[in-house]
């Protein structure tokens, strides 16, 4: 298997550079990443990030052939020819595949991603009923891999003032959670022409998302609930496409 | 000092409202010529002076004006990067459009003269 891989150590280069390698696959290659780890041990000084190795964490997002995903989920049999890995677009790279991700949690940070509720807590918890749950599917499965931000272009021109398709995603999980009060104030949060209103419905976000989420449809029923209309039901999703050649 | 800051969920409205409104008049507008052919110069004034039909093109430049103004605005707080070009070319556009609407308008107000 031939890949060509972004490099970059910010004590010796000037700039990033492609390195080609060419490594045999063995029986237990079955995604990106189990071939990257094996790389690793021919060439120690390859930097990249990963955890849980099976999709859940999102810290092996980068971009493949050009499109963004998660190496841990990416079949090799679904790569051909030279398989191209390269940082996040638009991320301030750290070294080779390592990537600054500061801007984008702190845009994250900037929509308040927890409850608040000023009444009272109940006894035990607060309930929702199953249709206020609903409201919740295709919002809070994100694992803020990045993928999606990193892919829109909205992002690449405004990172400071966007908050970009994967906090928007999350200020949607938020403000239609039943339990939580502060809906005004999210909505007020997210008026203005930068933070909600750069998206230009692009929709890189939904097609990259490894989840299979769709944070356009989110920022669309964000728009929506500053009209007054109510959200019903969750978010559409989609099964996401398996590793492209 | 009166700030003057940009709108977001406004221009978004106002884009979508103007961009249903052109479709709708344009099909009516078609749709009018289409029946009911008006070949002479007389004919064709006569029906674009009509209040109604006034009003209709009127609104119909309004829209077309603030859907280019979003639109264009839109594209500068994208790309164009130091405040002072941004200002400065939304500045222009403002004017160009602003100086559009007042000929149309002219014209408008001498058919029906």
């Amino acid at each position: 298997m031939k890949l060509s891989i972004s490099r970059y150590n910010p004590e010796l280069d000037s700039k990033p550079y492609m390195q080609d390698y060419e490594i045999a696959l063995v029986p237990g290659d079955h995604m990106l990443l189990d071939v990257m780890l094996r790389l690793k041990q021919q060439d120690s000084t390859l930097s990249f990030r990963k955890s849980c190795r099976e999709g859940v964490c999102g810290s092996d997002a980068m971009s493949i052939n050009g499109r963004n995903g998660l190496a841990c989920i990416t079949p090799v049999r679904n790569l051909r020819g030279t398989v191209v890995l390269r940082p996040l677009p638009s991320f301030p790279i750290i070294r080779d595949l390592v990537v600054d991700m500061t801007n984008f949690f702190a845009q994250y940070h900037s929509i308040k991603p927890w409850l608040e509720n000023p009444e009272p807590p109940p006894e035990k918890e607060r309930l929702q009923s199953p249709a206020e749950r609903d409201r919740l599917n295709g919002a809070y499965e994100c694992i803020l891999c990045g993928c999606c931000s990193s892919q829109c272009p909205s992002y690449w021109w405004n990172p400071a003032k966007f908050v970009g398709p994967a906090g928007l995603l999350q200020a949607y999980r938020f403000i239609v959670d039943s339990r939580d009060k502060v809906t005004d104030d999210r909505l007020k949060n997210l008026r203005g022409p930068y933070r909600l209103f750069r998206c230009r419905t692009i929709m890189n976000c939904a097609e990259v998302c490894p989840k299979g989420l769709e944070p356009s449809h989110a920022i669309e029923k964000i728009r929506s609930r500053m009209l007054n209309v109510e959200p019903s039901g969750g978010l559409d999703t989609h099964t996401p496409p398996p590793g492209r050649p | 000092m009166v700030k003057c800051e940009f709108t977001g969920l406004a221009a978004w409205v106002v884009q979508r409202a103007g961009a249903a409104y052109m479709l709708c008049f344009a099909i009516f507008a078609l749709a009018a010529i289409t029946v009911h052919p008006r070949p002479s110069y007389a004919e064709w004034k006569a029906w674009v002076s009509s209040d109604a039909m006034s009003a209709g093109i009127g609104l119909f430049l309004l829209a077309l004006l603030t859907h280019m103004w979003v639109g264009l605005r839109d594209v500068l707080l994208d790309y164009a990067k130091p405040e002072g070009v941004q200002r400065a070319s939304l500045l222009l556009i403002g004017m160009a459009l602003l100086s559009v609407g007042v000929w149309a308008l002219q014209i408008l107000v001498h058919a029906r003269a």
